[in-house]
């Protein structure tokens, strides 16, 4: 029995780090897009508006469940709840050191790409719930966009699951460092087996797994619905599109299922391509940097350092570019991205067969 | 263990397929639709088919059940008012051969299940007492490759081949004409 309830600790502590981030995440967002706008954000609330979220939250916890009167009650108050599991389920898999894995599945990558998919689900119940034109607008182009961009970024995927050769993300993760079973070549040229660190992360291992990356990065942006793809939401002609009618802890719930979904496909990208919870320190002849930086907790905070990274440059750039249009995105989806993931695919391909 | 989570799936996925079928209100329905299918990748985990799972709520609830709400949004209030103003009694005449369909093909099910005694069937027994079973730790995945590569190679090309054509008919039917074939 004790073992069911360390799934339930583990359970509760994703959750209270989802929760834990987003509270960061908003207070981040806020000030590197003041910074960025070179204004100053919030400032009032505590020193340098730390206690802001905190006052937020409350405010919203106070706010009254406004059901509008042509909503569809149930799907309008299930809506948020789908979208945040959605996201939610997919950290089950992911792992954050070696041996630490809240579930070991063999085909983890594919049920944390299958899994996602349940957040568009929860999006169009909210954009038809709602009974409002701007919210099923908003929606509809969320599923549009999410759908279409599940394409390259599955290709990308593949083009690591072509180079790893398991599904494993555990497995993925292990591949690309000291703790590696098998022989990596760095470029394909030097064996780094034993060197690891920054060398033996996959987008070194195989250097085209770079342009994967991009693309997966990209693709990765369209699914959270984060600007430059934000036309899901796009404020100046559908109000916020699919959470126009939602208030209160219902917004929260979507805001928090926003934030993890930022965090977590920051994290796959990480596993996939970027050395999962690796050092970037490699050995260095007698300097044994990358064996003394690798453990559980080492592990932790590189994964956690990382994703973080990732997440900043996903604020970076969405203060940054303007909002692409909707045949723009679709273009750069159909006939730029798919067809380079598809490249991406075919290279891995020959390098798993001659050059590895 | 496996046993009670048998039933409560079993129980999830016939109830909620129950509501399906049932519905007055068809975006509910839809909605219901994608417990059945959890319920449904439930199962299949239980029977220790996790690819399958997995690949159902890719194919189903991802694309196939999203494409449907989409259809059904496309389509506007009025279209599908009309549509569920359309029901009426169970045993209408309309509805019979429907329900003659149904009851032949519960009766066919219940044949196959009583009389393949899926627990004693030939080639199961042989197998099993040659050893030539697939041990569960987590290959599966590499057998299906494996197989779908070489021992089935032409029946999943040959789909692949049509799925091939069915993206092409539907890239024609949704170009716009040319002005001079106007």
């Amino acid at each position: 029995m004790s073992l069911y309830l360390t799934y339930f600790i583990v359970a509760a502590g994703l959750f209270a780090f989802v929760a834990v981030f987003t509270m960061f995440g908003v207070y981040a967002e806020r000030k590197v897009s003041a910074f960025i706008q070179h204004r100053l954000g919030p400032t009032e609330t505590g020193k340098y508006g730390t206690l802001q979220v905190l006052a937020d939250m409350l405010k919203m916890a106070q706010k009254e469940i406004i059901i509008p009167a042509a909503a569809d009650k149930i799907l309008f108050l299930a809506a948020p709840v789908i979208i945040f599991i959605g996201v939610y389920l997919g950290f089950v898999a992911l792992p954050w050191g070696p041996g630490l894995v809240p579930a070991n599945i063999n085909i983890g990558l594919y049920y944390v790409f299958a899994i996602i998919s349940i957040e568009t689900l929860g999006i169009l119940m909210a954009g038809w719930g709602s009974n409002n034109k701007y919210s099923i607008l908003g929606a509809m182009r969320s599923a549009a966009q999410i759908i279409s961009y599940e394409i390259p970024a599955g290709f990308a995927i593949i083009a690591v699951v072509m180079i790893a050769q398991t599904l494993n993300l555990q497995e993925i993760a292990m591949q690309q460092g000291v703790l590696s079973a098998e022989r990596i070549k760095f470029l394909g040229l030097w064996d780094v087996t034993h060197t690891g660190g920054l060398l033996s992360w996959n987008v070194f291992k195989a250097p085209h797994l770079l342009i994967a990356f991009v693309i997966y990065f990209i693709a990765s942006l369209a699914e959270s619905n984060r600007a430059p793809f934000d036309i899901p939401e796009a404020e100046s002609e559908l109000v916020a599109g699919f959470h126009t009618e939602f208030t209160g802890l219902q917004f929260a719930l979507v805001f928090l299922a926003e934030y993890s979904m930022m965090f977590l496909v920051s994290m796959i990208g990480v596993v996939l391509f970027l050395g999962a919870w690796n050092t970037p320190l490699p050995n260095l002849g007698g300097v044994k940097l990358a064996d003394w930086t690798t453990g559980p907790l080492w592990g932790i905070l590189w994964i956690l350092f990382k994703s973080l990274g990732l997440v900043g440059v996903q604020m970076w750039i969405r203060w940054t570019l303007p909002r692409l249009r909707v045949d723009q995105l679709m273009n750069l989806c159909w006939k730029v991205l798919t067809p380079l993931a598809f490249l991406c695919m075919l290279i891995s391909g020959i390098w798993r067969l001659w050059v590895m | 263990m496996v046993q009670v989570f048998f039933y409560i799936m079993a129980f999830i996925t016939l109830a909620s397929a129950l509501v399906v079928a049932a519905g007055k209100n068809l975006v509910r329905s839809l909605f219901m639709f994608f417990v059945t299918l959890f319920g449904l990748a439930g199962l299949y985990v239980l029977a220790l088919a996790d690819f399958v799972a997995v690949t159902q709520i890719v194919v189903y609830v991802g694309g196939i059940l999203v494409l449907i709400l989409f259809a059904f949004m496309l389509s506007g209030k009025e279209a599908l008012n009309r549509v569920s103003a359309q029901s009426e009694g169970f045993m209408s005449l309309k509805n019979a051969p429907a329900l003659l369909l149904t009851g032949l093909f519960l009766v066919i099910m219940f044949n196959v299940v009583f009389k393949a005694q899926a627990d004693k069937l030939p080639w199961v027994q042989v197998a099993a007492s040659n050893k030539n079973i697939m041990p569960v730790n987590g290959t599966g995945i590499n057998h299906i490759g494996v197989n779908l590569m070489t021992r089935y190679l032409l029946p999943f090309e040959v789909i692949s081949i049509l799925l091939m054509l069915a993206l092409v008919g539907a890239a024609h039917l949704s170009r716009k004409p040319k002005e001079d074939e106007v």
